[in-house]
């Protein structure tokens, strides 16, 4: 079309008919020609070389591939005789190999065919070094055969063992020739390596029959014991197992009093809680406790004792005269160890949105207490940094102080109960044996744990009557819900 | 192949038992030949009779002193004038030789159709068997067979291969023989071997309930289907009204009539007999379900507590039996307590955490959970592999024989005919540890 066209713009300009595209148009429909596979002749002609390239496609349907497993087909398998050099005659079995191997590979489970290192001696050697009153050369040279034949298994060994005329030989008694034997053999030749893997050696031929034969008799007697011994044995293990984890709660409840009467927070956190728990020295303890803090009087805090202790900053003196000045209260800056996280960061704030509350589960009983001082928790008016240290000082014993009776309650409870049970225990079997004294009379290994037995009893006792008489200061402000208002108020203020 | 250990040479595996001859190729599941151990035999050769039973399911040879054998699933148990009953076995191992090698031909030649000269032979043997015998076995399969390579195999140590333990106590109770086996990395403690034919006083205990009067029925003639003409169905309980073939039953020997007669007791005790789970407790057999039986006479009843009595045999026996004989064998608890007093200490809770339950009597109803509960009673830790598939259990020792026929490092223990020629007997005891 183009072409025809510039023709005839050419013959209308009369310009000279131009040569040049004719040799383009036979270049253009020599691979034009080419017919695409999967078209009839008759319909390219009719479309041309503008077929859709999707007819070649669709044109020439196909089967799903089948999916190539083992990737080459057919495999020949050819029923083939082998050697096996684990044989010494020249038995010839046969099995199925596939046909392309090497017939003359190694046979693959020849290689499991291995023998354990095998000592001997020679005569001089015996006489040298391997004279023993209790073993003859023979019986000697019988043993060692035997734990070749076995493999050094002493099982099949000491059961296998028939030395014609010799004394009956037990299993150590064999360990105990043969490992001598191999030590006395190893460390009298010359040896090619260092004298680390020689001491390891040496070590792996280690045997002491002394400990082995006590193991055995121990095993023996465990295997011997009696129905009733097992179950006294499992009875005294849960018996061990209930007053350990006894133990472990009351350490835990002692902790959480002691946190609870002098306050972690409160500048006694280094207070040392002596790891013994209850039943550690009793002296000691209240010696201890008695000199730190004022067991009568945990209920008034001083503001001292409750406020936060003063930031310790390298501070400059210029600047901490310009902060006087200017009444500027630094709070701490975040340390340069803590990373700067988002967590770590501190958002500007004013002082009275970071007031102390009480924890919401005693929010009621410690606004109860504080209301009747005469204070409102609710909103400080002047929300200062003194105020407001105070004011946290006074929410904090508040809460310790409603705790503190909560404990003194429970302590209570148990105590009568625990009375209870007793005055019912020696009404009921006066002379009877309790389980305690079964403990004390088991035998000498239960010796070491006996006496902690009962040292656990009495000072668990002595723990409850010193919260006891912790108590009683306490219990002065009754700050259950029962409670009067008259009352508390009374009480208070007394 | 390399990975489980397996190469396959097509060895022929032969388990001889006192019920069964198994005969199979190593590495198959189950033996491909199963005939019984017994055979039927005539004492004199009778001429022209050639014709009488197919070739193929009949073995019939003439044996070196003039009797005709019939060996096979149609030997002893089809009835023929005056034939009589033998069984090669005794206490579990092969006392009489004779038999043997036409048993095993037929296994071999007849049922498998295979040519023995051209595989190599895993034979088994009980644990107690004498070094006389093993080599007896190591001949008769070099020599008349002419194998080219032979191996015999402890059937204890094979269980334990067929639970897949190289350790293990293992328990088999068979036809004749119940034993306790401790095996350690596939050898017998032989000091710890404990064995008893037990089996057979329980035989003799169930034939005597049956063939004696109880409250719950009559003497039972244990007459077995071939002397039976006919017979009417009759109600529980009431007499059979049969007929017997007394032409058939004048020409039936002692030692046959007591061979079928057996096989009813057996089937009797496949089919009712079991044993309590939970010790002897009168109150509960009654209160389990009794079960009908019918016998080939046609008498048939209901069987409550007595068929539990039985199975108590295996467990305890009281003490006027054992006041009365004093050769009693010993029960199965007993031998396992045997078994384990004789083994070191250090082995014992091993070997009770590894108990294999093997052999055809352990199929008896309840005995499993009745063994366990025993010793779960004794010992702390007991872990029992009983394998649930019948054929596992019956022929576990075959195939225990078959895994070990079938291991490429088993290969190099052969004995060859050239070691044999060589070294001649010896060398099976050493190389058959």
């Amino acid at each position: 079309m183009a072409g025809a066209s510039a023709a005839d713009v050419r013959s209308i300009l009369s310009l000279p008919a131009n040569a040049t595209p004719g040799p383009s148009q036979p270049k253009k429909s020599g691979p034009s020609t080419k017919k695409p596979e999967g078209i009839s002749r008759e319909l390219y002609s009719l479309i041309g070389p503008s077929a859709p390239t999707l007819a070649a496609q669709i044109a020439k349907p196909r089967l799903k591939q089948k999916p190539n497993l083992g990737g080459g087909g057919k495999v020949k398998w050819q029923w083939r005789s082998f050697k096996n050099s684990g044989r010494s005659d020249s038995l010839q079995l046969s099995h199925w190999a596939k046909a392309h191997t090497d017939p003359d590979t190694e046979y693959p489970f020849a290689k499991y065919n291995v023998k354990s290192t095998e000592y001997t001696y020679a005569q001089d050697e015996y006489t040298r070094l391997l004279e023993d009153t209790e073993w003859t050369k023979e019986e000697t040279d019988y043993l060692f055969d035997l734990v070749r034949e076995y493999d050094s298994r002493f099982y099949i060994i000491a059961d296998r063992y028939e030395y014609p005329n010799g004394p009956a030989r037990s299993m150590e008694d064999m360990k105990d020739r043969y490992y001598s034997v191999c030590r006395k053999l190893i460390r009298n030749r010359p040896w090619a390596g260092d004298e680390a893997s020689k001491a390891q050696l040496m070590s792996s031929f280690q045997f002491d029959k002394e400990r082995e034969v006590t193991r055995k008799k121990y095993l023996a007697s465990l295997e011997n014991r009696t129905p009733d011994q097992i179950a006294e044995e499992e009875a005294l293990y849960i018996e061990l197992k209930r007053l350990e984890q006894t133990e472990r709660r009351f350490k835990k409840e002692r902790d959480d009093l002691l946190r609870t009467l002098m306050g972690v927070d409160s500048g006694l956190a280094d207070l040392a809680i002596d790891d013994e728990g209850p039943f550690g020295d009793p002296k000691k303890k209240s010696k201890k406790s008695g000199g730190v803090i004022d067991l009568d009087s945990p209920a008034t805090p001083s503001s001292s004792t409750f406020a936060p202790p003063p930031p310790k900053r390298a501070q400059s003196a210029k600047s901490a005269a310009y902060d006087a000045l200017h009444c500027i209260t630094r709070t701490d800056a975040p340390s340069a160890t803590t990373p700067a996280t988002k967590a770590s960061h501190q958002a500007a704030a004013f002082r009275s949105m970071k007031m102390a509350y009480p924890k919401s589960s005693m929010q009621g009983k410690v606004a109860q207490v504080v209301t009747e001082l005469g204070i409102s928790l609710a909103r400080l008016v002047m929300p200062t940094r003194e105020t407001l240290a105070q004011h946290e000082a006074l929410v904090e014993a508040a809460g310790a102080l409603v705790e503190t009776k909560k404990v003194v309650d429970r302590v209570d409870q148990e105590i009568r109960v625990a009375k209870a049970r007793l005055g019912m225990r020696e009404s009921e079997a006066p002379g009877a044996s309790t389980p305690m004294e079964v403990d004390e009379e088991v035998g000498p290994p239960a010796e070491g744990r006996a006496p902690s037995v009962v040292s656990t009893r009495s000072a668990r006792s002595r723990k409850q009557t010193g919260t006891t008489r912790r108590s009683l200061s306490v219990s002065s402000v009754d700050t259950t819900a029962t409670t009067t208002r008259a009352g508390t108020k009374r009480q208070k203020l007394g | 192949m390399v990975q489980y250990g397996g190469d396959e040479v097509s060895a022929l595996v032969l388990d001889i038992g006192s019920s069964t001859l198994r005969a199979g190729y190593a590495g198959d599941d189950t033996p491909k030949a199963i005939i019984p151990t017994t055979y039927g035999f005539k004492p004199e050769a009778e001429s022209g009779d050639i014709s009488m039973g197919e070739v193929g399911a009949v073995g019939e040879v003439q044996s070196s002193k003039e009797s005709k054998m019939y060996i096979g699933q149609h030997g002893p148990s089809v009835w023929r004038a005056d034939m009589q009953i033998g069984n090669p076995m005794s206490e579990g191992m092969i006392s009489d030789f004779k038999p043997i090698p036409a048993l095993i031909s037929h296994a071999f030649r007849d049922v498998m159709r295979c040519n023995p000269e051209e595989h190599p032979i895993l034979v088994t043997e009980p644990a107690w068997n004498t070094t006389a015998n093993r080599e007896r076995m190591a001949e008769i399969m070099f020599e008349e067979f002419n194998v080219p390579a032979f191996y015999i195999a402890n059937t204890g140590v094979l269980n334990a291969f067929a639970a897949g333990k190289g350790s293990a106590l293992v328990i088999d109770i068979g036809q004749s023989q119940a034993s306790v086996t401790p095996v350690v990395d596939g050898f017998v403690l032989r000091k710890g071997l404990a064995h008893s034919h037990l089996p057979q006083l329980i035989q003799a205990h169930a034939r005597h309930t049956l063939t004696n009067a109880t409250h719950n029925h009559p003497p039972i003639q244990l007459l077995p289907h071939q002397l039976i003409a006919n017979k009417i169905p009759a109600e529980p309980g009431t007499p059979p009204r049969f007929t017997i073939r007394e032409d058939r039953l004048v020409k039936t020997p002692a030692s046959l009539l007591t061979y079928y007669e057996n096989r009813e007791v057996d089937e009797w005790m496949q089919s009712v007999a079991g044993v309590l789970d939970q010790g002897w407790n009168e109150q509960v057999a009654t209160q389990r379900p009794p079960r009908q039986y019918e016998f080939p006479t046609g008498f048939n009843t209901y069987f409550g507590a007595e068929r539990f009595q039985v199975g108590e045999y295996f467990f305890s026996h009281t003490r006027d039996m054992v006041a009365q004989n004093p050769g009693l064998p010993k029960t199965i608890p007993a031998l396992i307590t045997q078994a384990l007093t004789a083994c070191d200490p250090d082995m014992r809770q091993v070997l009770m955490g590894n108990i294999v339950l093997a052999g055809g009597g352990s199929l008896f109803a309840g005995l499993g959970e009745r063994l366990n509960n025993e010793l779960s009673r004794n010992f702390p830790h007991v872990k029992i592999h009983a394998p649930g598939n019948p054929t596992e259990r019956r022929y576990g020792g075959w195939l225990g024989g078959s895994i070990l026929g079938s291991l490429g490092t088993f290969h190099q223990l052969w004995i060859s005919k050239e070691e044999w020629q060589e070294h001649g007997k010896a060398i099976v005891g050493q190389r058959c540890k």
